[in-house]
């Protein structure tokens, strides 16, 4: 019961009213649209000059889509011609008997239906009912895989070229001519294939799949090592040839004997990608189990001290594509930050500028870069990046911030000449009051230094302006000491 | 038009003090307050532009105008209202104008006889059944009654606020209110009586 004056009353839709108002209340928005939030209000561009250009470059672009829309509208009714809109409505597509089907997919997939099969297209892929298809799919980005649904599995995709066909029984066959695929059942990964290698489902072995995902994650952990660490073992049945039986009840592996020699010889290539494959994937923990896919518990982990669970769970979020998944790839970041693994940190966020080159949390990424670089001693790296941001992000909130850290690094290196120009950028550009008062002392103390004769001019300065100010001892004292020069 | 008692200064609540320390540096410029501000406010808003009906789709998108226009308008912000009270006003300005655009999308698709676009996969927060009776029934009550219910009964401000906010004199907020809650009161009972008609119906 709640304390709430109306609807009073206790007949149920009163009842059911005041609960409903009181769920109001509690109803809140989840943290990656808060995060977005706020990264965009961050990144927006300063001033009011700013704001009148981006009405005009507004009312521009409004007009200019206008008419394109009117276009694209009018375009398909003229000519008949059907669009990737009725592409994408394509529910199902069945081949004749005798012959094979070709269909281009969204993103350019190209699918080669063999006979009587079926395939239904679906928003995130495509799921193979029944027969053989063969799928041509070009290169995509990180974090947004092209998924084929065959029976209970999926097979992720790259960018490859592969066959998956559904037999009788439900029999499930994966075969890789190019790149590398992985098949999973639910959060667990089943196998990952290179070229020349074939996985198949046992026929009966379902209902064990269905039921037991721990064990099954435990073997299919073994089957992945097949599939990358063991390599070169010498299976010798060629991917043509039907595929033999496997100690593993529910997967089977073969290896093509001249692919196996050119594998052998890139041996290091492939320990790599398995490497990667055991940071990109939940599977290949020790004790894989299915990982609950949000970030409220990525987040809950993590108040209750356990980075390394939220980072698998923020790590499979990655995967996904959509806000979800920018977001995830960017906590990566933060996470291992947090964790004093900086190097690591600054790969999990250049791996998301490189996945999000527009993102929403671009700028908060290249600036987290930049501090990290600076706080593990890379002055360096640390410095093109903060010239290469001030260079490209004119207009950011963050600029006057990042010039502060570069004069820092550039007055660490010695190079005073170069500080006091970015600390000029930095008062000139923040409104934050603790980067510029630091601006303000750090750019007096360089020009002493260097000898400048408007050196303790700027020190008084910048006593006048902050008589309180956090550098006040350090400004007198410098004062006092060319006083007593002279 | 306001009554002069809308004019008198209000105390500041349990977010004065501090929204004063806010107000200071975000004119100041600091990136700290700015985030201050907006992890304080941006989930009210948030809730605020749900219940008003702003669709989940939009509702980012709303929520970040809304913060754009703060931080556009805040150097005009003089102090007379509560900081609350001026982030609700910019928001429900905000809400006003997204419903109106929302139509002229809709006037603009039937013209064109286009499909509307489905609506979009519930998100976890609202699967709650109630919540998505009550925004049923919020959304059905004009705009002036719409935005006192919310603003009285699920943000829980004082009726002097809620007046504020939404530029009329207290009595007329008070009158408004009465009739909005009679309003959701009927409707409920009728969507209950017409739930309960189908489920014999379908027995």
């Amino acid at each position: 019961m709640t304390n709430r004056g109306w609807p009073d009353g206790d007949d149920p839709v009163a009842e059911e009213l005041r609960k409903a108002l009181d769920d109001a209340q509690q109803r809140l928005p989840d943290d990656v649209s808060l995060r977005r939030g706020w990264a965009a209000f961050d990144s927006r561009p300063a001033g009011r000059r700013g704001a009148r250009l981006s009405w005009f470059a507004g009312g521009m672009a409004s007009t200019a889509a206008l008419a394109l829309a009117c276009a694209a509208w009018l375009w398909p009714r003229i000519g008949h011609t059907p669009g990737p809109e009725q592409m994408r409505t394509v529910a199902q597509t069945q081949t004749a008997a005798p012959g094979t089907q070709r269909l281009t997919l969204e993103g350019g997939v190209e699918a080669e239906l063999q006979h009587t099969s079926v395939m239904r297209i679906e928003e995130s892929g495509a799921r193979v009912e029944g027969g053989a298809v063969k799928f041509k799919v070009p290169h995509r980005r990180q974090g947004h895989p092209f998924v084929v649904h065959a029976d209970r599995y999926h097979v992720v995709v790259i960018g490859t070229r592969f066959g998956v066909a559904v037999g009788e029984n439900r029999r499930v066959d994966v075969d890789v001519d190019e790149g590398v695929v992985e098949v999973w059942h639910k959060e667990v990964l089943l196998a990952r294939l290179q070229p020349g290698q074939r996985w198949n489902s046992t026929p009966g072995a379902d209902s064990a799949a269905a039921t037991q995902d721990q064990d099954q994650g435990k073997k299919t952990g073994d089957a992945t090592d097949r599939a990358t660490e063991k390599l070169p073992l010498p299976s010798t049945v060629p991917a043509d040839k039907p595929v033999t039986s496997s100690p593993l009840p529910e997967t089977s592996l073969t290896f093509d004997k001249t692919e196996l020699r050119r594998r052998h010889a890139s041996r290091k290539e492939a320990r790599a990608e398995a490497r990667l494959a055991m940071v990109t994937t939940p599977a290949t923990a020790p004790a894989p189990k299915p990982v609950p896919e949000s970030p409220s518990a990525a987040k809950a982990a993590l108040a209750a001290g356990d980075a390394p669970r939220a980072l698998e769970i923020y790590r499979s979020l990655a995967q996904k594509p959509g806000p979800g998944g920018e977001n995830a790839a960017y906590e990566i970041g933060r996470i291992l930050n947090d964790r004093g693994q900086s190097s690591a940190a600054v790969t999990a966020w250049r791996r998301y500028r490189n996945d999000y080159p527009n993102g929403i949390l671009r700028v908060e990424a290249d600036v987290s870069i930049i501090e990290a670089l600076a706080r593990a001693g890379e002055t360096d790296d640390a410095l093109t990046e903060a010239t290469d941001f001030l260079r490209r992000r004119p207009d950011s909130e963050r600029r006057g911030e990042i010039a502060r850290v570069a004069g820092d690094l550039y007055r660490t290196r010695g190079d005073c000449r170069h500080a006091i120009g970015a600390y000029q950028v930095a008062m000139s550009t923040s409104r934050a009051r603790d980067v510029v008062e630091a601006a303000t002392f750090n750019r007096a103390g360089c020009m002493v230094k260097i000898g400048d004769s408007g050196g303790v001019d700027a020190l008084r300065g910048y006593l006048r302006s902050y008589p309180e100010g956090r550098f006040k001892r350090q400004a007198t004292d410098l004062v006092e000491q060319a006083a007593a020069k002279r | 038009m306001n009554t002069p008692g809308v004019l008198r200064s209000i105390p500041s609540g349990k977010g004065g003090g501090p929204d004063l320390d806010i107000l200071a540096g975000c004119r100041h410029g600091d990136r700290g307050a700015w985030r201050t501000l907006y992890d304080r406010y941006a989930p009210i808003v948030h809730r605020f532009l749900a219940t008003f009906g702003v669709p989940p789709e939009e509702r980012d998108d709303a929520c970040q105008e809304v913060f754009v226009a703060v931080y556009r308008s805040l150097r005009h912000f003089r102090g007379d209202a509560r900081l609350s009270t001026w982030i609700y006003r910019i928001a429900a300005r905000h809400a006003s104008r997204a419903a109106r655009r929302r139509r002229v999308r809709t006037l603009l698709g039937n013209l064109l006889l286009r499909e509307p676009p489905p609506p979009p996969a519930p998100d976890a927060s609202e699967k709650s059944e109630r919540l998505r009776m009550l925004d049923e029934l919020v959304a059905k009550l004009s705009p002036k009654k719409k935005l006192v219910l919310v603003l009285f009964e699920i943000e829980g401000l004082p009726i002097e606020e809620v007046a504020k906010i939404a530029e009329c004199p207290e009595n007329t907020a008070w009158s408004r209110l009465h009739y909005a809650r009679a309003e959701l009161m009927a409707m409920a009972r009728k969507r209950t009586k017409a739930v309960a008609g189908k489920g014999k119906g379908s027995s």
